[in-house]
């Protein structure tokens, strides 16, 4: 540390760029948030007229009312049934993937080096290729209008386990499970009481991310569920949003704030898990 | 752990509840009432054979728009002995998603099947007449007797057209409204660049009714040292010409340009080069802000709805001083179109088709003065001073008020009735809406000058190819 | 002792069930499903896949699908463009990320409330692509949109720009959007990564009077290879399948120039005439690509996690067999 005086004057100027480049990033990650917010306490015609301003407006609970009106817009409704499907997904996706990961990491088995290639191999198969057969099958057995086909698949998530598995080898020591046999302890006891304990770091961060994704899931819930009381938030904009003969900007504004909100809200509450998380492993971008 | 695992319990619970609610309401009352309580017309001939009562008494509606779901909402408020409960299921055609959606649930089939369905112009003949039109079920099935009620309706003849299946000559689909399109234009504009702001005078001016392009194009020159632009984007004209040309998108199967649609190309190069309008594109912000005041631009091409969902909605408001309701005025356009319009199907496997026929009976073919179509009109279905529409029904037009305030007191049905003149079933196709998105795009690339006339087109033919599976 | 391992090799087999059941029926079904359908007629939104036939049995060639669509020229661009966007994203996102990382790990520099730019700069992430693309088409929309606003304000330019009709413009803006939505992931991992080097090699480095350019260049980057080559593949997947930001802002448009392939499946499959079949042709030869690239990714990751994963297991295997034995001598003593 005693070099640091040595090179603290040569540093300096670069310094200042250096915070001004970083606040310019941050005001450009910020400002479309900001400009979905402002917009959203705006009316259309204002929005039609400038639809750059900082300065929020008067409409907000104008915007709401006509969003609910709508009769297809029910935040509450809305809300309550993302969570039931962002929160049951997640739950199957942290729960099981960190069992897969425990097999592969714990158990020494004749086919896990094989399994694990292939987890990593199914990562790489593109969303599209599976959406129109899973689709169709969905439709087959009859299991449209139902949150089981937007949750069980969740069951599966290879890039979860990978993470999981990256995490466990360094912070899951074996002896502990070891010691667990030799006090008798059958291997699912000590997987739900002894390891997960350990790995909760990795799944409050997983967890989060997983979370995320599910809640802000389009695709398959629009063409999954049809009928309107099982909408979830993100349907809900895109209906609006899809009305074109009445076309109300601040409240598509209002609505596109409303699904973000919650999202913001876990996330700069969890901001640390999730920055300490996203190191060990995601893959896409 | 336990709390992980009961949780999950939980959910299993809630999942368990909210999917047993779709499938418990279906056995309510069984002994069905058959006979249409509410609408008046009388005209329920003898010679159908009064149908079995329904087995069940809900009604999957599915739609795109909230509009026939809500005029359905409204027809169980005027007739409390109707019983049966609307599902109803709205997905937007603009995330492509209703086709899709629709016709996995119709081949699906079983209880969650849709009962009742709406499609759009731009994609009705896929179910009226094309791939889908198998799941439809003839009006005639559903005990409508439709030949005296189309008769004693006057319904216009294309609605009729292109909602008759092919296979057994059976109406399957109808719609209420008529979208035969006009010249919405702006009254000050007008008076100050012809000094009158009287339809028959525009209309001489933009060459209404001519059937040629040639006095809108002088028109536009007149504007433009006023000014002003005579439209907002090529997005206005393309809809008459699109609705106005002989032919559609496919001839035997392959893909036809129609000489009126290729002529597009260089109404819209011309149209750019020249200035005449502000190049926006239509359902965009830029093209939602012509509409008022401080607009700028003469007029929009568009049938009666277009008013009343589009240009009222966007007229800009008092608050801030920009309001341009009331200087509208309606003339003839320079080549006849009709644009858009919703139709109404049942399924033919429906298990409520009691009700359904009762639904779709209110809302396509009663012409009485309890009939959606003459409420729809009129502006009244949710009370006085709702919007105004031009419908199907000759009948109900005839008896029906098309005074606007919007523009300036104006009875638009003067002439948006004889436009419907020039609608008709012949240049749709059911890949309308996919090949128009790729024709514009060709377009908007010649006239914004990144591709020449035949990189242009030879690209959409291409892409239509690739893409859609159409040579 | 042997034997005892068997015994418990069977929890791995069991504790994988879930997984390998669920994987089976939600990702590998479907697949094949889409396998079978590549070399079937299967076309029209109506069509049952019961009714559908194997193309030899209707005269045709059995990859007649697959030829079809690797001799499209759409299919062609739409590969192009994929490609063109991903790279104009990913050069100057893993270059501003890198140099971000550096200055966050820099403790001669130390920058102040990094937290909050950590936390800033990964919030585009989180949000769904749908909101992002409906956002930027307002931004970007012409001829009255905030960024037109804006340069005209700036004076930059005389008259709005369309950025919907410029072919290069609308797959800058698209390769903005993700450059937008990733760079902070990107710098999160590198910086990860950069933590994880040794910071005796900093300390050494500076003591031979290695000022902080020539530390980046010979300690930083060389030592972070692993970790650049990593994100350079799983970006490089990730963006071999973009598909929601082209679909919302532009759907492919204009001329094509936004088409990127998943998009082209999916408007294959889900328009027009609904071809099913060559959709999934289209999906398989996707799925080709993206494993070819795959396999770079394995090539690259078996190195050091692999290794490092045997000489865990080995350790294990040591340490448990140690174990095994005092527990042994333990009970013999006991038993005595």
């Amino acid at each position: 540390m005693d070099t640091e005086i040595k090179v603290f004057n040569r540093f300096q100027p670069f310094k200042v760029i250096i915070y001004i480049v970083c606040i310019f990033l941050a005001a450009l990650s910020l400002f479309p948030f900001i400009i979905m917010i402002v917009n959203a306490t705006r009316s259309t015609p204002e929005i039609q007229g400038t639809a750059v301003s900082l300065i929020p407006s008067k409409f907000l609970a104008r915007n709401y009312e006509i969003l609910v009106s709508k009769d297809m817009f029910d935040p509450i409704k809305g809300f309550i049934n993302s969570v039931i499907i962002s929160t049951g997904a997640t739950l199957c996706a942290v729960y099981f993937s960190s069992l897969t990961a425990y097999a592969i990491v714990v158990y020494e088995w004749k086919l896990r080096r094989g399994f694990f290639t292939f987890i990593m191999a199914v990562m790489m198969i593109p969303g599209v290729v599976l959406s129109i057969g899973f689709y169709k099958m969905v439709y087959a057995v009859g299991l449209a209008n139902n949150y089981l086909p937007l949750i069980i698949p969740s069951i599966a998530a290879p890039a979860i386990v990978f993470f999981m598995r990256q995490y466990m080898i360094p912070a899951l020591p074996i002896e502990i499970i070891q010691s667990a046999r030799i006090d008798g302890a059958g291997e699912f006891y000590t997987f739900n009481k002894i390891a997960l304990p350990i790995l909760k770091p990795a799944i409050a961060t997983q967890g989060i991310m997983c979370f995320v994704q599910q809640w802000n899931n389009l695709f398959m819930p629009l063409i999954l569920l049809t009928q309107k009381k099982m909408y979830t938030m993100p349907i809900m904009v895109s209906l609006l949003k899809g009305d074109i003969y009445k076309v109300e900007y601040g409240s598509v504004y209002l609505g596109l704030t409303l699904t973000v909100l919650p999202l913001f809200v876990v996330y700069f509450l969890l901001s640390k898990y999730i920055i300490a998380g996203i190191a060990v492993g995601s893959v896409k971008g | 752990m336990k709390r992980f695992i009961a949780a999950l319990l939980c959910l299993a619970m809630i999942i368990g509840c909210l999917t047993a609610c779709s499938s418990d309401e279906k056995d309510g009352g069984s002994g069905a009432k058959t006979e249409n309580s509410g609408s008046e017309s009388g005209d329920n001939g003898g010679s159908v054979a009064a149908p079995k009562a329904d087995e069940k008494k809900v009604i999957n509606l599915w739609a795109f728009t909230d509009e026939v779901p809500n005029m359905a909402k409204r027809y169980k408020e005027l007739n409390p002995s109707f019983d049966y409960e609307i599902k109803e299921t709205i997905i937007a055609t603009t995330d492509g998603a209703y086709q899709p959606a629709l016709d996995a649930a119709l081949a699906a089939g079983g209880d969650d099947a849709p009962d009742m369905y709406c499609a759009e112009a731009a994609f009705i003949l896929k179910y009226s007449q094309g791939d889908a039109s198998q799941y439809a079920a003839t009006y005639k099935d559903l005990g409508i007797d439709v030949d005296k009620m189309i008769a004693d309706a006057a319904i216009s003849d294309y609605s009729v057209a292109i909602g008759t299946r092919p296979s057994d000559n059976q109406v399957v689909a109808l719609g209420y409204q008529a979208t035969g399109g006009c010249f919405i234009y702006r009254r000050s504009i007008a008076k100050d660049t012809w000094g009158t702001d009287d339809p028959s005078t525009v209309q001489d001016k933009i060459g209404g009714g001519s059937g040629s392009w040639d006095k809108f194009f002088a028109a536009a020159e007149e504007l433009k040292a006023k000014g002003y632009a005579i439209c907002s984007g090529d997005g206005d004209i393309w809809h008459a010409v699109e609705n106005s040309s002989d032919k559609g998108w496919l001839v035997d199967n392959k893909l036809y340009i129609d000489p009126k649609r290729e002529e597009f190309l260089d109404l819209s190069k011309k149209l750019k080069d020249n200035g005449y309008h502000h190049d926006t594109q239509d359902w965009t912000e830029g093209w939602f802000a012509d509409m008022k005041k401080d607009g700028g631009v003469l007029g929009f091409f568009g049938p009666a709805w277009l008013i009343n969902y589009t240009l009222g909605q966007n007229c800009g408001s008092d608050a801030e001083g920009n309001n341009s309701f009331g200087d509208w005025a309606v003339c003839n356009s320079p080549i006849g179109f009709f644009w858009g319009g919703t139709w109404v199907l049942a399924n033919k496997d429906s298990k409520a088709k009691n009700g359904v026929a009762e639904l779709i009976k209110w809302i396509t073919l009663d012409c009485s003065e309890k009939g959606l179509q003459y409420y729809w009109a009129n502006g009244t279905l949710n009370g006085e001073g709702g919007t105004k529409d031009s419908v199907a029904s000759g009948t109900v037009m005839s008896k029906s008020d098309g005074k606007l305030d919007f523009l300036g007191g104006q009875n638009m049905f003067d002439y948006f009735v004889p436009a419907n003149k020039y609608a008709n079933g012949k240049n749709l196709t059911q890949y309308d809406e996919s090949i128009n998105s790729l024709w514009r795009d060709a377009v908007r690339a010649y006239t914004g000058g990144t591709a020449t006339r035949d990189e242009a087109i030879a690209n959409f033919k291409q892409t239509v190819k690739d893409q859609l599976g159409i040579d | 002792m042997k034997r005892k391992r068997v015994s418990y090799a069977k929890y791995g087999y069991i504790f994988s069930i879930p997984f390998v059941v669920t994987f089976l029926v939600c990702t590998l079904y479907p697949i094949i499903y889409t396998g079978v359908i590549g070399f079937t007629n299967l076309k029209g939104s109506t069509m049952a896949f019961s009714d559908a036939k194997f193309l030899p049995s209707l005269g045709q060639g059995l990859w007649d699908n697959f030829v079809d669509t690797l001799t499209a020229p759409t299919f062609h661009t739409a590969l192009k463009n994929t490609v063109k966007m991903w790279v104009v994203n990913f050069v100057p996102q893993i270059t501003l990320a890198l140099i971000l990382a550096a200055w966050f790990t820099n403790n001669q520099k130390k920058i102040k409330a990094q937290g909050f730019f950590k936390v800033v700069f990964y919030l585009p992430n989180i949000i769904t692509a749908a909101t992002i693309g409906i956002l930027f088409a307002n931004l970007f929309a012409y001829p009255k949109g905030v960024v037109n606003d804006i340069l005209l304000q700036l004076g930059f330019i005389d008259s709005p720009f369309n950025f919907a009709i410029s072919a290069s413009a609308a797959q800058n803006s698209v390769s903005f959007m993700q450059f937008w939505t990733w760079y902070g992931n990107t710098m999160i991992v590198l910086i990860a990564g950069i933590l994880g080097i040794n910071p005796e090699m900093y300390e050494a480095a500076e003591i031979d009077g290695a000022n902080g350019n020539q530390q980046f260049f010979y300690i930083t980057i060389p030592n972070l290879k692993t970790m650049l080559l990593y994100t350079l593949v799983t970006s490089l997947i990730g963006g071999m399948q973009m598909f929601d930001i082209p679909r919302v802002f532009l759907n492919g448009q204009p001329q094509n120039s936004t088409l990127t392939a998943s998009l082209f499946i999916y408007t294959q499959a889900f328009s027009g005439s609904y071809q099913y079949n060559k959709a999934s042709a289209a999906s398989l030869i996707m799925f080709v690509i993206i494993s070819v690239l795959s396999a770079v990714v394995f090539f690259m990751l078996r190195d050091k996690d692999e290794i490092k994963l045997h000489k865990i297991i080995k350790q294990q295997e040591r340490e448990y067999r140690k174990k095994v034995k005092l527990a042994k001598q333990q009970l013999l003593k006991e038993g005595r």
